[in-house]
Parts: structure tokens; C-alpha cells; sequence
């Protein structure tokens, strides 16, 4: 095989469209662009087959006459010269980058003609465009998903110690060795004609409780639980807070002011006893695949037996707490009483806060 | 969690692969490549990527709803359906992929073969 016909070979099978173009019809006069037009003097297969060039006579979808005779009469020092088309062989779009430089032979000139195939390239800026469109969209999905989860969490945990869990997969009970807690019940609740009809009960009670919920959040107080008719809230949890009695007594007052207004306008009367105490406690997620955050110990015990010893529509309270709200609420002794753990204690009813509003 | 297959082939890499493949062959069916003859490249290859990943058990996901809203304009019918599928397990082949995943694949294209024939 001849190097000319290796040469031939090669430039047919390359992935480059190769062409060139005598830009003046050699049979027609010197000078100014012949009408005829230019004449294609060779063209490799890519390149016919990229342009649907047919005969050796046409330049097929490939710049027209006046383009080409525009490039002719550029400048030299603009040539070679880079165009981008589209072509359209098939059904599938091509984006082909056409190089352009010209030379003479015998004073005769001649453009070459070189055409890469960028379509791939501009085909994966697309994927690549359109994967990450698809990727960021999932990822608000996630996150959006994840802000829903953390919602759930913080239902059920306070944010500190979602964030211990989240950290550090567990979380240590806390000893907390001054918090205030409010406990509610509700009076003769069996007993209540609603109680026939849970769909009712749970209706009112989930007005009741979610205003408690609001209740509770104004005074930076946590909700820890519910229990049937039973709720019950914390100050100074996970946080430390000085102000834990006051808010607590606050809060307790509120609950009672919102359940006698409701009742003015309701027909189920909701009548409550609450009970609030100080004192230590321990904070601490249960459970491993359930998780319940829930407090322990004396300051909860006290709330409890307060709420029992509370009458109708009243709160109860003893030492610790009642002098640390002192002077700011006005307290009234109820009565002497046994204590199942705490021996015998004074209980007091919280009446109201001295001189202003509660907010 | 288990993978998707779409992460056992290796996410967008393997993925990117077969479009630019399927792609190709789609437009040289004589059976459908007029379907997608004319449409943008760009707006081609995001349906085909998203065709694919979603095939996968990757990112999008269309409903059965979309799918059908997508397509019952083109009356498509049987066989046309048919040589998507055999375009698609051919193109699967030679990029390497196994036949049990293949065959995963195919099982969910059939799977959406009442929302896309219409004819």
C-alpha cells in the first residue's frame, strides 16, 4: 500500500470532517468571487456525511456562497477562523466546530477545512446539567423530610436534648437540682357526660391541651407528657432558668383563667385541680426505639400530690416554692396535711399574682 | 437501606453511560426515533437521564399518572413499546450491566406498559 493511499485511508476514517474548498470556480476570472460559487476539491466521509453533501459539486448543508465569500474577504489576520453550527444528518443534532485556514498554492487560494464533533460534549453538559437539577431537588426533598422528623422530635424532646442525641447517638439523664413543675387533672372526668363519646373527649381535650401548649411556650416552660386527662409542664428543664417557680406559678394561673373562661362558653364544663412543686429532678429520654423524654423524682412527686390535694379549680403549693413566689403571688394556707414521702407539710392555694397582670 | 440498583451500577457514572447509549439508538430506530426526532438536545437528554435514573430506582421518579398524561397524545402503540424495551436491554447489555438487574428493569418498564400504550 502506497503512503498516498494510506494517507487517503486515513483521512476517510478519522472522526474529523476534513475538507477542502477553492472558494473561486478556477475556470472563472481572477478577482472578485465567481458566481459559480466556490468548488469543493475534497471532502473526507465524516464531512459529507455531517453536511449530506451528494457530488463533488455541491457543498450540502455547509455554508452557503455569500458566507463563504464573506470569509474570503476578511482580513487575513482573522483567519483561521472558528465558526460553531448545528447539523442535522440523521435525527440527531450535531454541534460541529468548524476551523478555518487558507492557503495558497501557485497563487491560487484555498481554505481547509477542519470540523470537530462537540456533540457529546454539549450532550453531557446537559446530563450533567440535568442530573444536578434532579440531585438538588432531592435534596430540598431530604431536607424538607428532615425538617419534618426533627418536628416530630422536638414533640416528644426538648431541643437540647435532640441535639445531645443527635451528637452523640444517647443521651445521659440529667439531674436538674431546681426546677419547677406544674401537674393538671381533670375533676370527675369519668364521670362527665362527655366521657361517653371519646371522639368528643379527644376533640375538647386537643383544644384544651394545645392552648395549654401555648400557654406553656410563652413562659419557656417545657410540656413533658400527657396522660389521658392529665398534663404536665416544666420550668428550668433543659435549660436552667432562675425565674423556673415564677414561671411555673404563672402558667398554672393562666390555665385556670383560660378553662374558666372556656367553660363560660362551652357546654362540657372542664373543671381542673393543679398542683405545683420545686425542687430536684432528673430529665431523661426513655426508651431506645420509642423515646419518651421524661422527668423524675421529688419536685415531680410534689407536683403530683399537690394536684391531689388541690381542690376543684384551684392550685396547690407548698415549701420550697411558695417562698420563692412569695411577695409576687398572693398565697393563702389551705390546710395541714400528710404527705405520703414528704412527712407533714402546709399546703397553700396560689390565688392570683400581686398587682398587674400576668403577662 | 438497601441500594437501589441505581447505586449498585454506580450512580450518575454508570447512568451517564447508558443514556448517551440509549439515546443514539432510540434516534436510530426506525420504529421511534421519530418520536424524538426535532425535540431539543438539551431537553432530549433530560428526559432520557431522568428516564433512566428513574428505571433504576434512582433519583426522579415519575408517577403513573405523569407517565400517562406524558405520553397519550402520541398514541403509542405495541410494538413501538417494545422496541424501547429491547432498545433499552440492549444498550444495558453492552454497557455491562448484569442480567438480574437487567431484568429488574425490564420488570419495572413493563410495569408502566398500560399507562404508555395507548394505540
Amino acid at each position: 500500500m502506497s503512503l498516498e493511499l494510506i494517507n487517503q485511508r486515513l483521512m476517510q476514517s478519522v472522526q474529523v470532517g476534513i475538507a477542502i474548498i477553492n472558494p473561486q470556480n478556477p475556470t472563472g476570472p481572477i478577482g472578485p468571487l465567481d458566481p459559480l460559487g466556490p468548488v469543493l476539491v475534497f471532502a473526507n466521509d465524516s464531512f459529507k456525511l455531517w453536511f449530506k453533501i451528494e457530488d463533488e459539486h455541491s457543498l450540502g448543508t455547509f455554508l452557503d456562497n455569500g458566507q463563504i465569500a464573506e470569509i474570503v474577504a476578511e482580513p487575513p489576520e482573522v483567519i483561521p477562523k472558528n465558526i460553531e453550527v448545528n447539523a442535522k444528518p440523521k435525527r440527531r443534532e450535531l454541534f460541529l466546530s468548524i476551523d478555518i485556514s487558507h492557503f495558497d498554492i501557485n497563487g491560487e487560494p484555498f481554505l481547509f477545512i477542519e470540523v470537530q464533533n462537540q456533540t457529546r460534549k454539549k450532550e453531557l453538559e446537559a446530563m450533567i446539567n440535568s442530573y444536578a437539577k434532579m440531585m438538588e431537588r432531592n435534596e430540598r426533598e431530604l431536607k424538607r423530610e428532615k425538617e419534618r422528623a426533627e418536628k416530630l422530635l422536638l414533640n416528644i424532646m426538648p431541643k437540647s436534648v435532640l441535639a445531645e442525641l443527635k451528637e452523640f447517638g444517647v443521651t445521659a439523664p440529667t439531674k436538674y437540682e431546681d426546677a419547677s413543675v406544674v401537674m393538671l387533672d381533670f375533676v370527675s372526668f369519668t364521670e362527665m357526660d362527655i366521657a361517653a363519646d371519646p371522639a368528643a373527649v379527644i376533640t375538647e381535650l386537643n383544644d384544651i391541651f394545645t392552648n395549654f401548649d401555648r400557654i406553656v411556650e410563652q413562659f419557656g416552660c417545657e410540656r413533658i407528657k400527657t396522660i389521658g386527662d392529665a398534663y404536665m409542664a416544666v420550668s428550668g428543664v433543659p435549660e436552667a432558668d432562675p425565674d423556673h417557680a415564677r414561671n411555673i406559678a404563672k402558667v398554672a394561673l393562666l390555665m385556670i383563667h383560660y378553662l374558666e373562661r372556656r367553660n363560660n362558653t362551652h357546654k362540657t364544663q372542664w373543671l381542673a385541680r393543679i398542683g405545683i412543686a420545686s425542687g430536684q429532678l432528673i430529665g431523661s429520654i426513655v426508651g431506645i426505639h420509642k423515646y419518651v423524654y421524661d422527668i423524675f423524682g421529688p419536685a415531680v412527686n410534689l407536683a403530683t400530690r399537690m394536684e391531689h390535694s388541690a381542690q376543684t379549680m384551684n392550685i396547690a403549693v407548698c415549701s420550697p416554692m411558695k417562698e420563692q413566689i412569695e411577695g409576687e403571688f398572693e398565697v393563702t394556707f389551705k390546710s395541714n396535711e400528710e404527705i405520703k414521702g414528704f412527712g407533714n407539710t402546709d399546703i397553700y392555694t396560689l390565688d392570683s399574682i400581686i398587682g398587674g397582670s400576668i403577662n | 437501606m438497601t441500594q437501589s440498583v441505581f447505586q449498585q451500577l454506580g450512580g450518575f457514572k454508570a447512568v451517564s453511560g447508558i443514556v448517551m447509549e440509549f439515546y443514539e439508538r432510540v434516534l436510530d430506530s426506525d420504529i421511534v426515533g421519530d418520536f424524538f426526532d426535532g425535540i431539543d438536545m438539551p431537553q432530549m437528554i433530560d428526559h432520557q437521564t431522568k428516564f433512566v435514573a428513574s428505571l433504576l430506582g434512582g433519583p426522579a421518579s415519575y408517577t403513573n399518572e405523569q407517565l400517562r398524561k406524558a405520553h397519550q397524545h402520541l398514541s403509542i402503540n405495541a410494538e413501538q413499546f417494545n422496541e424501547i424495551c429491547k432498545i433499552l436491554d440492549g444498550t444495558l447489555a453492552d454497557q455491562g450491566i448484569g442480567p438480574d438487574e437487567r431484568k429488574f428493569v425490564e420488570e419495572e418498564f413493563e410495569k408502566r406498559r398500560s399507562f404508555i400504550v395507548s394505540h
